[in-house]
């Protein structure tokens, strides 16, 4: 039997493995979560906002092909919504699941205001425009004081309960968060399965060539826009919720940035590796604390390391999560 | 009813590139357009195609005027084409590539396909057997899963005639087929192409390779300085003089050619050089 011929036969069995290795240690790691001291689990939710956050940027990076360099615009939207509709700043309260469809919608009409305008941007110019977006957005935001506070921001923010159960210890935002990214995932995942996802795909690949075959592009893509916003604005008021703080600080170009590079460096347009990509990205900088100022340093150099060594990502676009569970049950 | 173009016209600037071209094309032929480069015959596939706009005239299909309508609403009302230099979605694979023509017939059904999973694999089943249908008839099942950029070029071409082909379009608009093709590749599209002729289907290829055009299409116009030189049966179109002389020249022009050429020397103070 020639090498090649054994590495093929091997191969089936290994990665086999390697996804039950997968499956194991995720689970692992979610059933051990509730028992580490608190600092874990807020390190663990906080990794969790920006998954949410990469599976919503992605569909506009990954599946349309669209570099979005605003979304932080749409995580404002979410946790500006919570911080005013439940805290003594307009003196609301409004219950917690209420918000969420509240942010949720004006997560999607910011995405289609967003989008309009830019529709027929592609590549750079996009980039620019949807930076400055973000931008205008967190300025509003710095400046409307008498809604928003201002720099101060809103503080004492309602402690988020669902059908009176009180969500407030992190352990609480951990399962919160869990089933809020599955569902996320699930659909992004299911999104980019189904027609609308393959005329996503059509228009990263050809945008012209695309409505040669029919594809209405400006309503996809303003799909596309809607359910990432969508997607941002819940985890942007689930941040809120969290936080039972906001101000403009957390809504930053930087942030952004971290999030694309997630997604860039996990490996574009998969949700699998928006998870691998937040886990390098988020965890990193958590274990390096005690190197403070190198850290930046050893987070640049590995990033060129990853972009060399696996310049579609860690996890690249054909290894998407159908691959991963059906090599589990040996397909 | 037909495919009608009334004193289509097309012009850049000062640059008329169709001038009032006036034709109308029948269900159940093959038409081919020829011409000498930059006759205007691949801008009368892209104005039909809703990528050029018409700067004056009319197209209608069956009645309806298209020139009026977006490129994706030209594409939805039964007209399907392919590109000079290929245009397909090269990272998707080549069923994928197919799957996608159905966006216009299933995107009222994303959600459900999204929140239904019996729905969803309901409808890819449906939309893979078509496409596997189209596949099969340009000899492409073996190549369903791979990536559309990574197949050679003969089977690209192939594939981007499947792919204008898979939701059976009343209007078929090919800009040059055979193009880089090799002479094994041209019969076998030759034979692909006289295969899918169908009653409803307009067919209208332009093409520079007089073999596949004389033996497959029924009716041949010639495009000559953007306008309609000459209309006929292939027989027709080869025995017409006005057609050699558009694609070959006559000895006066050779002669004219010289001449200008000589006053513009003259005027510019260069010598002519003389052939010892």
């Amino acid at each position: 039997m020639s090498v090649a011929e054994s590495l093929a036969a091997a191969r089936p069995r290994s990665s086999r493995a390697v996804a039950f290795l997968v499956f194991a240690i995720a689970i692992a790691l979610i059933a051990a979560t509730p028992f580490l001291p608190n600092y874990y689990i807020r390190v663990i939710d906080s990794l969790l906002i920006y998954i949410l956050l990469g599976i919503g940027l992605n569909i506009v990076i990954g599946y349309t092909g669209l570099l979005d360099l605003g979304f932080v615009a749409f995580y404002a939207v979410g946790a500006y919504s919570y911080a005013l509709l439940a805290s003594p700043q307009l003196d609301l309260h409004l219950p917690f699941l209420l918000i969420l469809l509240v942010a949720a919608c004006l997560g999607a009409i910011t995405g289609i205001l967003l989008g309009i305008p830019v529709l027929r941007l592609r590549g750079d110019y996009l980039a620019i425009v949807t930076l400055g977006f973000g931008e205008i957005v967190r300025i509003i935001i710095n400046n409307l004081d008498w809604l928003t506070g201002g720099p101060k921001g809103i503080a004492r923010l309602d402690k988020a309960s669902i059908l009176g159960i009180q969500i407030a210890r992190p352990v609480d935002f951990f399962w919160l968060l869990l089933v809020v990214v599955l569902l996320a995932g699930l659909v992004a995942w299911r999104l980019e399965r189904s027609i609308l996802g393959k005329a996503w795909a059509a228009i990263r690949e050809d945008q012209d060539a695309a409505r040669g075959i029919g594809i209405n592009t400006t309503n996809a893509k303003l799909a596309a826009f809607a359910t990432s916003a969508t997607i941002g604005s819940i985890a942007g008021a689930i941040f809120g919720a969290s936080q039972r703080f906001v101000s403009p600080e957390s809504f930053t170009l930087q942030e952004s940035v971290l999030i694309v590079l997630m997604i860039v460096v996990g490996g574009i347009g998969n949700i699998l590796g928006i998870v691998a990509g937040a886990a390098i990205l988020i965890l990193l900088p958590e274990v390096l604390r005690e190197f403070a100022e190198w850290r930046i340093l050893f987070l640049g150099l590995l990033m060129i390391f990853l972009i060399i060594v696996r310049p579609a990502g860690i996890v690249p676009r054909s290894f998407g999560p159908d691959k991963l569970i059906g090599r589990l049950f040996g397909k | 009813m037909t495919l009608v173009f009334d004193r289509l016209r097309k012009e850049y600037g000062q640059v008329v590139a169709i001038d009032d071209v006036t034709a109308s094309f029948a269900p159940g032929l093959i038409h081919g357009v020829i011409g000498p480069n930059g006759a205007g015959k691949s801008t009368l596939i892209n104005m039909t195609a809703g990528s050029y706009t018409v700067s004056s005239g009319s197209i209608a299909l069956d009645g309806k005027r298209l020139d009026k309508l977006k490129k994706y609403q030209i594409a939805n009302s039964g007209v399907a084409r392919t590109y000079q230099n290929i245009r397909l979605f090269d990272q998707m694979t080549a069923l994928e590539n197919l799957e996608v023509c159905f966006y216009p017939s299933d995107v009222g059904g994303t959600w459900k396909e999204v929140l239904w999973p019996p729905y969803a694999s309901a409808r890819r089943v449906h939309r893979r057997e078509k496409c596997m249908e189209i596949l099969r008839f340009f000899d492409l099942q073996g190549h369903a899963d791979a990536e559309a950029g990574s197949l050679p070029y003969g089977r690209q071409r192939m594939l981007e005639i499947a792919r204008a082909l898979v939701c059976n379009p009343r209007l078929l608009l090919l800009d040059e087929p055979a193009a880089g093709l090799n002479h094994h590749e041209t019969a076998e599209l030759t034979a692909k192409l006289a295969a899918q002729r169908s009653p409803d289907r307009i067919t209208i290829i332009v093409e520079h390779d007089m073999d596949l055009v004389m033996a497959l299409c029924d009716n041949i116009i010639v495009m000559h300085h953007g306008k309609l030189l000459f209309q006929g049966t292939p027989a027709e179109v080869q025995a017409s003089t006005d057609v050699q002389l558009a694609y070959l020249g006559t000895a006066n022009d050779i002669d004219d050619i010289r001449a200008a050429a000589q006053d513009r020397r003259a005027q510019l103070g260069i010598r002519t050089r003389r052939r010892s």
